[in-house]
């Protein structure tokens, strides 16, 4: 009986000593409260085996005074009883906590290495070396049943090393059932799939890079990665499938830092989503619909479009219209993504009428375990005529091809490779005006990737 | 005295935070507080935040650690890690929280008979609420 007080005592001391390990780095003040705690749950414990093992010693004693099957049966699941008490005894020290216990803090982070193989006039030579991606917080604090709020800061390093901090996203919205949530605010512009669904989480991205035409506005993207105003959303039950929609709108991205300094060609512009408004007031809008039929849940496919008015520093005024469908194929094996966007842009200040471009990418990751290799084919063809695409620094063609490799070092982190090879089109020399050759360039990357 | 080797082994293992080898054989009974119509169909909606309202009710779903790696395997066709993934991006794209996690039975009984709205499961049917499904 002592060898068994002793191993109970050991396996409630491993319990307390590994949960006691967890705040490690929270204040003094902190841990010492967590450990009272511990303290007051392990005496706890204590009384409730002693009390289970009462039990035991009754019914080991009830089943000799009264043999046969019964008593054997009824002793059997009474000491299964027990077990599943005493299981969730040792559980209930890691208990998640709820939102009335409190607000949870959540994030990313990533860090890594890379080497860039890119040299040309308009990009110029690519970095090399370690570098902190970024840190992403954000909160989900509920207001009752149906107010919520969504607030997101990004603190991320630019390309010359400054640390630059980001209200990501700031969105209150009301939830009136399963198929309408109304949110007003800034938040990630509902296109495709991979943005809303990955964005800031390099966690929760399989690959390292995203697609570069969907990356952030001052990343590379060529669209507002972000708006500024309402969005409805939800979801509805029509029989066999699933379909989802997304509707909204709000401020139009103004193109800002494109270099008016004619006949440059070497425009330098980024979106800039007028998170404040603006004197001239530009609408953007736009839509997402999707389906899932309910018999196969890992299939996704939607459409989706978007409209804006959008000027620039030079005095040009674009329509910019997109049209496009994507779909994604998430099951334990595969994750398949593939998005398409054409463009329609019609030129309001000028007279050079409407502008057709495209975008796609296609991705294709298989789990092996904890190993997730994958590969993507990225192409955009921009028109440089059209005054949206030719404004944005990153408003230029390319093709890249990435391969790569997803290694989960546990629930929370992973550890990711990607090799890609890209070659950049659209290029001019150091002048500004001749045109320069493709420069076709290869990047090895390396991320460490975290979730909390 | 003889005690169980396998009430040494559940407790050497709930210390560690896993759960005994038994879990896979144990009875799961989802409940519902009694003023909450869902059908057993529901049950994995309202578990990942995809259902979250029944008519005006809004559904409270609550996890429990004792039993959460049975009801998992047997109500969602999944595992622990694929279920906190799920539940990361849910949370990260649309704002939804989780569910919190109940220690045991008891607690999760007790939560579910005050809270309106809210659906657990435990090991055995309680009394003063609306059993959803047995698994």
């Amino acid at each position: 009986m002592q060898i068994v007080h002793k191993t109970i005592l050991a396996a409630c001391v491993a319990s307390a000593l590994g949960a006691a390990a967890v705040p490690a780095g929270a204040a003094d003040t902190a841990v010492a409260a967590r450990l009272k705690e511990l303290e007051k749950k392990l005496e706890q414990s204590m009384r409730m085996i002693e009390a289970l093992q009462d039990k035991v010693n009754r019914l080991e004693g009830g089943a000799a005074a009264r043999p046969g099957h019964a008593a054997a049966d009824e002793q059997g699941a009474r000491l299964e009883n027990l077990e599943r008490q005493v299981s969730q005894l040792g559980s209930g020290m890691f208990s998640r906590t709820g939102a009335e216990d409190g607000l949870p803090l959540h994030g990313f982070a990533d860090v890594g290495m890379f080497r860039s193989g890119e040299n040309n006039a308009v990009y110029g030579r690519g970095n090399k070396g370690f570098m902190v991606g970024s840190l992403d917080l954000y909160l989900t604090p509920q207001f009752g049943d149906r107010v919520k709020a969504l607030v997101e800061t990004v603190i991320e390093v630019d390309r010359d090393g400054s640390a630059v901090v980001d209200l990501e996203r700031v969105q209150a919205g009301y939830t009136f059932s399963d198929a309408l949530t109304a949110w007003i605010g800034r938040f990630h512009t509902p296109y495709g799939y991979w943005n809303t669904a990955f964005h800031h989480g390099a966690q929760i991205q399989t690959s390292i890079l995203r697609p570069r035409f969907l990356d952030f506005e001052d990343k590379g993207g060529i669209l507002p990665a972000h708006t500024v105003g309402g969005w409805l959303t939800g979801v509805l039950d029509a029989g066999p499938v699933r379909v989802g929609y997304d509707a909204y709108a709000g401020n139009a991205p103004h193109i800002e830092g494109a270099a008016p300094s004619a006949p440059s060609l070497l425009r330098m512009g980024e979106l800039n989503m007028k998170a404040a408004g603006s004197g001239s007031h530009r609408t953007s809008s736009g839509f997402n619909a999707w389906f899932t039929p309910k018999s196969q849940s890992s299939l996704r496919l939607g459409v989706h479009g978007l409209r804006a008015n959008v000027a620039d520093d030079l005095g040009n005024d674009t329509r910019v219209g997109m049209l496009g469908a994507y779909g994604v194929w998430i099951d334990d094996d595969w994750e398949v993504l593939g998005e398409y966007y054409h463009f329609q842009n019609r030129d309001l200040s000028g007279g050079t009428g409407r502008r057709g471009s495209n975008a796609w990418y296609l991705q294709a990751g298989y789990n092996f375990g904890l190993a997730t290799p994958f590969a993507r084919l990225e192409r955009t063809r921009l028109d440089q005529n059209d005054n949206y695409f030719a404004s944005q620094l990153s408003g230029r063609s390319y093709d890249r091809l990435a391969l790569g490799m997803r290694y989960e070092l546990n629930q929370k982190s992973a550890l990711k490779f990607e090799l890609n090879r890209t070659r950049q089109k659209d290029l001019v020399a150091a002048d500004g005006i001749t045109p320069a050759p493709d420069d076709a360039f290869i990047e090895a990357l390396m991320q460490f990737a975290i979730r909390f | 005295m003889k005690i169980s080797p396998k009430l040494v082994a559940a407790l050497l293992l709930a210390g560690g935070g896993a759960l005994p080898p038994g879990a896979w054989a144990q009875q799961v009974v989802v409940i519902a507080n009694p003023g909450v119509q869902v059908g057993a169909g529901d049950i994995g909606d309202i578990f990942l935040g995809e259902k979250q309202f029944a008519g005006s009710v809004k559904l409270v779903p609550v996890d429990n650690a004792g039993l959460q790696a049975a009801f998992l395997s047997k109500a969602m066709n999944m595992d622990a890690n694929k279920y906190n993934g799920r539940w990361v991006k849910k949370s990260f794209r649309d704002g939804v929280n989780p569910p919190p996690l109940k220690s045991g039975d008891a607690e999760v009984t007790e939560y579910v008979k005050r809270t309106p709205g809210a659906v657990g499961y435990v090991g055995s049917v309680p009394a003063g609420v609306t059993v959803v499904n047995k698994y």
